[in-house]
């Protein structure tokens, strides 16, 4: 070894630990933290359950916040639908595309006093020409609605009828209900004519 | 050593506890999530990301987006708002009882008991469900993020620093492709006083050709490049764009509920 | 409750082949230890500049900040922190069973593994196959190397304590032996759960968060204390005060300190993060333990110890350890992690830890042992001074800015008025602050490497002339065959 360093060096022994004992307020002190995590636990942890992130403490705080379908909820859930499926091609504002699709804003079709031409549209697709507001149109619209719920169907023509000027009354999910039953399993589109033919 | 099994097997449990509650069982809670339905919808909540989404969502991995955002929104509260929806045969009552009442901010049990007040005085009401945080205050989100919002992702980019604003809802803050693509190439330019570094290596510089290329991004006055260039994105620029462009959080779900 | 009682055997006096045994793995992993610690701290200065000047590099995808930052940090923790502590492990396991390294030559195998695991992970991360968790950034080649390095490593140290005379397990023979069964268990789990056959959805985070703090806080601390309370006793010259304060330390630690990981403001459910709460809060138990062991054991005898260089490392060490615990246990509380979650306040705390005090807990420990393994004295021995100094103030330098900094973004996020780039210019000030930190901190890591490589060619140049001379010497007569 190295002269230098057996001479230069601090005692190189191992190290030794005396034996003295833990002192109680040790213990007590983890048993008090202990304690108090549970309390804390208790309070904050909904009980493991999977649906319950902070803020809230427990699955029923959970349950009673749940907002109830309201009418403003609806049409918000009516609002998303819309641009998801129907604003491509009647626009985001109601106005429609030329050679796409037909103004929804102010339009007779829309604003009845029933629901049983406004909501078969949807359902069973529109053909043919027709009219919208003085105007002429001749397009093909396929059975948009045909997939969606009775509720997401009543909202998205709520949210129809009670938006961008349109005052006319909402539709509910009963009322498309009934109109389904109506229909065959797979119906053809309609056209102008047949839908005439109905009462509103 | 004496009893060395069974100081071995000790620690062995102790160190592994944390194991099994920190790996175990979350999998066996959350690892076998499925899609769930928004709130008072039948639409399914998450669609996964379209594919271009998907490789941008590699790109943010490999540069490391994570290191400066996060992706998950926090919530500090939740409240309940009465909003009155028909003021009903006797306006004038209604509407002096309300002048009386506190409608916002309230605990559940404090909104049924103002609800039923107006009821009784004729009018009708509804509950809003509202969550509140700083980072809902900001407007980086209107509900905190949970489990749902990460299922079809893979790496999960969560984030632990915010040197810059969180990203969950920034597909619907910035939903337009050309300020997300010319944020990349030049932040500065879209957002004064930005310290993110550029990401130029995400795009191509050309002369512009016959015609300018579709694709091209459009500069704000006063940036860009000189008249003759035009920029475009590398492919992995267009999809870093498109999932960002992909990131929303913002429908209400049975774990995080609101009133939209 | 009397103390003071020693009732071990007299200090024994060092074998000095038992030092000798380890000459040639410790080299291996200290030498590339010191290299990757100057590589990280270059890392860091870069991805630190970045923010005062973005269009630093900006340029070159290999050092955009989201890759060079990462790198950086695995630089430090899995190039310099944990091959100093198994090369420190290693020689401290054999001291305590007075038994020479048992298969070094599985530990010099494996140091190399291990520096090429670190290299391929590195490159990894700069060309962007990084996996994207924190602190698991190394792609799979690389995280397979040091896999295997690190089993190699730790059959060697159980040989080596499975070789030992003396029964009785010193207090730190229980922190080291945890720290070899945990870290293949962790490592494991985080890249076959993350990485090989990656679990589903959220749960992704809740795994990396776990994996994160059982590694730079519960392995680093096992083996940061491990090796505190070997040196502490031994510099000081006095037992370590007492055996079962420790054991209860060790025992508090390993079964608090594991469920720390989950930060409060997750998106998981409410469970996971109250559980990190509750045992943060319980953690204050074992911090004030060692705390107890610590000073008992060397109250009385520091001014007399101020001028030996390992002495101040490891102290100082101990005291950033007991700093960055009680950060956490901060940063866990829901009203305080409301303000700090998301700020530079998380990455000051891990700095501390990782530099604070583990970093310096091996600069001491490594400039205790290595001479006496290679049987030469440092080729700079004023450095070491020089070097305690500008790495305690580039701790400082580099913290406590860092912390208060967090703070201030903390309030200002909160603030909804108070726009995001306004939030940044606020923590700018702080940040050059932590630039010049880490400026000290490079300088304080050159001035290692530079020992640490003058040592290792003070070893080769001895080595050289001895078999230059093995060579020259003339043959017997007996040897020359007819």
């Amino acid at each position: 070894m190295n002269p230098e360093l057996q001479a230069s060096s601090q005692p190189d022994a191992e190290p030794t630990a005396t034996r003295a004992t833990v002192p109680m307020w040790i213990l007590v002190l983890l048993l008090l933290l202990l304690f108090l995590g549970g309390v804390y636990f208790d309070h904050h942890s909904g009980w493991f359950d999977a649906q319950v992130y902070r803020p809230y403490a427990s699955a029923e705080e959970l349950d009673a916040y749940q907002p109830k379908s309201g009418a403003a909820a609806m049409l918000a859930q009516g609002k998303r639908t819309y641009d998801m499926i129907c604003g491509v091609c009647h626009g985001p504002d109601g106005m429609g595309k030329p050679n796409q699709a037909p103004p929804l804003v102010g339009s007779e079709w829309v604003n009845t006093k029933g629901f049983e031409r406004l909501v078969r549209i949807p359902l069973t697709g529109l053909n043919g020409p027709l009219q919208v507001e003085g105007k002429d149109w001749n397009l093909s619209m396929a059975a948009m609605g045909a997939a969606l719920s009775d509720a997401d169907l009543a909202n998205v023509l709520t949210y129809i009828r009670e938006s961008w000027g349109n005052k006319a009354g909402p539709v509910t999910a009963d009322d498309v209900k009934a109109v389904r039953a109506k229909l065959s399993a797979h119906p053809q589109p309609l056209n102008a004519e047949q839908l005439k033919a109905l009462a509103e | 050593m004496k009893n060395g099994t069974a100081i071995f097997l000790a620690v062995f449990v102790a160190l592994g506890a944390s194991w099994g509650g920190f790996v175990l069982a979350p999998e066996w809670q959350l690892g076998g999530a499925k899609q769930t339905t928004v709130l008072n919808s039948s639409e399914l909540y998450p669609l996964g990301r379209p594919g271009e989404a998907y490789q941008g969502l590699q790109v943010y991995r490999a540069n490391g987006c994570a290191a400066c955002h996060t992706e998950q929104i926090r919530q500090s509260g939740v409240a309940c708002e009465v909003v009155l929806t028909s003021a009903g045969k006797n306006p004038s009552a209604v509407s002096n009882l309300i002048s009386t009442l506190k409608l916002n901010g309230l605990a559940k049990e404090d909104a049924d008991a103002a609800s039923d007040k107006i009821t009784a005085a004729g009018g009708k009401t509804e509950i809003h469900i509202v969550a509140s945080g700083p980072d809902i205050a900001r407007g980086w989100g209107t509900r905190q993020s949970v489990a749902e919002d990460y299922l079809y992702d893979y790496p999960v980019q969560l984030g632990g620093l915010r040197v810059g604003p969180d990203l969950s809802n920034v597909g619907v803050r910035e939903p337009d492709l050309n300020w997300q693509l010319v944020h990349l190439y030049a932040p500065s330019s879209v957002v004064k006083g930005s310290t993110m570094p550029p990401f130029r290596f995400l795009f191509e510089v050309h002369k512009i050709g016959k015609a300018p290329s579709p694709d091209a991004l459009v500069f704000p006055k006063g940036s860009g490049p000189p008249a003759a260039y035009e920029i475009v994105p590398k492919p992995e620029g267009r999809e870093l764009a498109a999932y960002l462009l992909s990131l929303h959080a913002n429908v209400p779900l049975y774990s995080a509920p609101f009133t939209p | 409750m009397t103390e003071m009682q020693s009732s071990d055997p007299g200090p024994r006096t060092p074998d000095p082949k038992l030092d000798a045994s380890c000459g040639v793995p410790l080299l291996a992993l200290f030498g590339g230890a010191a290299l990757w610690l100057v590589v990280g701290s270059v890392l860091a200065m870069i991805a630190s500049i970045k923010f005062h000047a973005p269009d630093f590099l900006a340029d070159c995808p290999w050092l955009t900040y989201g890759r060079v930052q990462p790198a950086a940090d695995n630089a430090l923790l899995y190039g310099f922190c944990i091959p100093a502590a198994l090369g420190v492990m290693l020689w401290i396991l054999a001291r305590l069973s007075q038994a020479p390294l048992c298969l070094p030559f599985m530990s010099v195998a494996a140091a190399n593994l291990w520096h090429l695991g670190v290299f391929v992970g590195l490159v990894g991360i700069l060309i962007g196959d990084s996996t994207g968790f924190a602190w698991l950034e190394f792609p799979r080649g690389g995280s397979v190397l040091l896999f295997a390095a690190f089993l190699l490593i730790a059959i060697s140290a159980a040989a080596t304590v499975g070789a030992r005379r003396e029964r009785e397990l010193y207090p730190s023979h229980w922190f080291l032996l945890a720290a070899l069964l945990w870290f293949p268990w962790i490592y494991a789990t985080g890249n076959l759960f993350l990485v090989g056959w990656p679990l589903r959805g959220v749960v992704q985070a809740a795994i990396d968060s776990w994996f994160a703090n059982n590694l730079l806080f519960v392995w680093l601390g096992l083996v940061g204390l491990g090796v505190a309370f070997y040196f502490m006793p031994k510099l000081a010259g006095r037992p370590l005060h007492s055996r079962y304060l420790a054991l209860f330390a060790f025992w508090t630690f390993i079964l608090f300190g594991t469920w720390c990981g989950i930060p409060q403001g997750a998106p998981l459910p409410v469970w996971m993060p109250t559980l990190s709460a509750m045992a943060t809060s319980l953690l204050l138990v074992p911090l004030l333990v060692v705390g107890i062991v610590g000073w008992r054991t060397v109250w009385g005898s520091v001014k007399s110890k101020w001028d030996n260089g390992p002495f101040c490392f490891i102290g100082s060490g101990m005291d950033c350890f007991l700093l960055s615990g009680l950060m956490l246990v901060a940063m866990a509380c829901p009203h305080i992690s409301r303000e700090t979650e998301f700020t530079w306040f998380g990455p000051a705390q891990t700095q501390l830890e990782l530099y604070g005090f583990f970093a310096m807990t091996m600069f001491g420990a490594i400039y205790h042992l290595l001479p006496r393994a290679v049987g030469f004295e440092w080729p700079f021995p004023k450095l070491t001074r020089v070097h305690f100094w500008i790495a305690l103030l580039g701790v400082l330098l580099l913290v406590v800015p860092l912390a208060i900094g967090g703070v201030v973004q903390g309030l200002k996020w909160a603030n909804p008025n108070i726009a995001a780039v306004d939030v940044s210019a606020a923590t700018l000030p702080f940040l050059r602050m932590s630039t010049t930190g880490l400026l000290l901190l490079l300088v304080g890591n050159l001035l290692f490497a530079l020992n640490i490589f003058g040592l290792t060619l003070v070893w080769k140049l001895a080595l050289l002339r001895k078999a230059m001379s093995v060579l020259k010497t003339p043959l017997a007569t007996s040897e020359v065959i007819p």
